[in-house]
């Protein structure tokens, strides 16, 4: 005798359903698969980059190439070469590969905050295309590796800065003397006292200078009377500025002599340029008398020649055949 | 003199429960490989026995898909904007869809799957089944084909079911909650999520889903095949299947956490 096994609630259509279930189950682990295969570039068609570094600290395979700022390569293997040197093999898409050129540098960044980053630039877009398989060594620029030489820095900045401001030191001694000066400016002798040292010399040096004061005073007085007589010398009734002015009179009458000479001048060139004419004309007539007597000469000779064949002794100059 | 006598007593007792542990475990593993060679008989799906593992795994399947996929979205929203909204605070909103697709996709969706499926259908489903039965009668293969893989395969199915629909749920409200509704984000987005799953993490993430289900599907019906008779371990077996099965999930979830991030 069984007892009786609880069943579970009958399910209408439950062959469909499980059916609609398994296929939706098998669309979904085959799109995922498909959906991750293409995000790790398992359909591109790519071509091989290998980039050379000292150091590959912080570079992760799988890792992107950005080209400003966009993903165009991702880190396929990462390995130690013959050398020594860190090998990067990354991967480029051929779709994305234009964006590298043979002058392309390549940069290894490493940021205090967050992962590194692997940088590509392309200063001249001109230039071939990079090949498949090309190597390129790789510039690493580490954030956190300058940080020891700036804090080595600081401190000797802060150690200057605490000799400098030291109770002994140069700055304090200088300050010192500073205070000491303006005590002295705001004292009973102000400049003078700072200027000449203690008192007594501060009050020998006043009274030099108010005897000093006296005698510049007369002094100015004295040029007073000189500059007064200057005057007079110079543009008084008899004085110098007097006598050039009639100078200067006298050079405008002579000014005005020279210039009705050169007008007459003027009249001279005036004529010499009519003659200068009359003889140009002159010599056309001669060309005109020359070619006159060249025709007469021509007739001459015609008649000559005339004469000398109407001639008796003139030679036969004509040539008989038998 | 008493110390002298207590000594092997606790020595005895101590050897009872160890061997009566390995025993329990030896059966879990003897259960389960009964169940994976019937799951290979092609007869187990043959036309008269195709509607009762329909059914089960209908039964077991569609109301838990609903409500996980209610509650999973929820909670997926609300932990993916807490952490966007930390990431930008902090000016690292870079790493936050790498984040959300690590912490919820890979560690805590298959987790909660699994718990779910266990706490609301399997658990309560073999207790059910053990109950019913008599206690001295001996498993056939009839029962063995027509009662305990129905079972055991619908409970595997719905950690499959529920863990991909709520993977690839939360992957789209991910991508909706960091971008919008713009297409022109997924170029990057794709990037992220495949530099996220790369070969390894992708293995783990799979073997653990399966585990979880194998777990979830096995322990409560081992504890039903190998029913005994007594009063005592009929009140609590169902108690000790739930704490056997989430020390098993925990021993997968630490072991998939080792391998992904040592």
């Amino acid at each position: 005798m069984t007892e009786p096994i609880n069943q579970a609630a009958p399910v209408r259509n439950a062959e469909f359903k499980a059916a609609v279930l398994l296929v939706l189950l098998a669309a979904l682990v085959l799109g995922a698969a498909l959906y991750l295969l293409y995000a790790r570039g398992a359909f591109e068609s790519t071509q091989t980059l290998i980039l050379q570094a000292e150091d590959s600290e912080g570079v992760s395979v799988g890792m992107d190439v950005t080209f400003a700022g966009f993903p165009i390569g991702r880190v396929r293997r990462i390995e130690l070469s013959k050398e020594g040197k860190a090998r990067l093999v990354v991967d480029v898409p051929r779709d994305d590969a234009h964006w590298l050129r043979s002058s392309s540098i390549f940069t290894l960044e490493r940021a205090i905050v967050g992962g590194a980053k692997l940088r590509a630039f392309s200063g001249i877009p001109t230039d071939p295309p990079l090949e498949d398989g090309a190597t390129r060594s790789l510039l690493v620029g580490d954030a956190a590796a300058e940080i020891p030489r700036l804090l080595a820095a600081a401190k000797d900045l802060l150690q200057n800065l605490n000799d400098l401001t030291a109770e002994n030191s140069a700055l304090a001694a200088s300050l010192a003397n500073v205070a000491g000066v303006t005590g002295k400016l705001n004292g009973p002798h102000g400049a003078m006292g700072l200027i000449a040292g203690d008192d007594k010399n501060a009050q020998q040096l006043t009274e030099r200078a108010n005897k000093l004061l006296t005698t510049v005073n007369a002094l100015a007085v004295k040029a007073d009377s000189l500059i007064g007589h200057a005057d007079d010398r110079v543009f008084g009734q008899q004085g110098v500025m007097t006598d050039a002015q009639a100078t200067i009179v006298q050079l405008n009458g002579l000014l005005t002599d020279a210039r009705n000479s050169l007008k007459k001048m003027d009249a001279v060139l005036v004529e010499a340029q009519g003659v200068a004419s009359n003889t140009k004309e002159a010599t056309a007539d001669l060309g005109t008398l020359r070619g006159e007597v060249e025709s007469s000469l021509r007739r001459v000779e015609q008649l000559v020649n005339e004469i000398n064949r109407k001639w008796p002794f003139k030679r036969d100059t004509e040539i008989k055949l038998p | 003199m008493s110390t002298q006598a207590s000594l092997p007593n606790l020595l005895q007792r101590l050897h009872h429960g160890a061997v009566g542990w390995l025993h329990s475990w030896w059966r879990l593993l003897h259960f389960a490989v009964l169940m994976f060679s019937v799951a290979l008989t092609p007869s187990t799906y043959g036309r008269d026995r195709r509607p009762m593992l329909a059914g089960h795994l209908v039964a077991d399947t569609a109301p838990n898909l609903a409500w996980y996929g209610v509650l999973s979205a929820l909670v997926s929203l609300v932990l993916i904007r807490i952490v966007v909204v930390t990431s930008l605070s902090y000016g690292l909103s870079r790493f936050a869809l790498e984040m959300v697709v690590r912490v919820l996709v890979l560690e805590l969706i298959p987790l909660t799957a699994a718990a779910f499926v266990a706490l609301r259908t399997t658990l309560p489903a073999g207790l059910e089944f053990s109950q019913g039965r008599s206690a001295d009668r001996q498993v056939s293969e009839q029962e063995l084909h027509g009662e305990f893989f129905p079972r055991v395969a619908a409970g595997i199915f719905a950690v499959w079911m529920l863990a991909a629909v709520s993977c690839v749920l939360t992957l789209i409200l991910a991508y909706l909650s960091l971008y919008g509704f713009t297409p022109w984000a997924l170029t990057g987005y794709t990037r992220v999520v495949g530099q996220v799953f790369n070969p390894a993490v992708t293995l783990i993430l799979v073997l653990k889903i399966v585990f979880f289900s194998l777990a979830v599907g096995l322990i409560p019906m081992a504890s039903s095949f190998y029913f005994g008779g007594s009063y005592r371990n009929k009140v609590t077996h169902g108690l000790s299947d739930m704490v056997r099965l989430f020390a098993v999930m925990l021993l997968i979830e630490v072991a998939s956490l080792m391998g992904n991030y040592y």
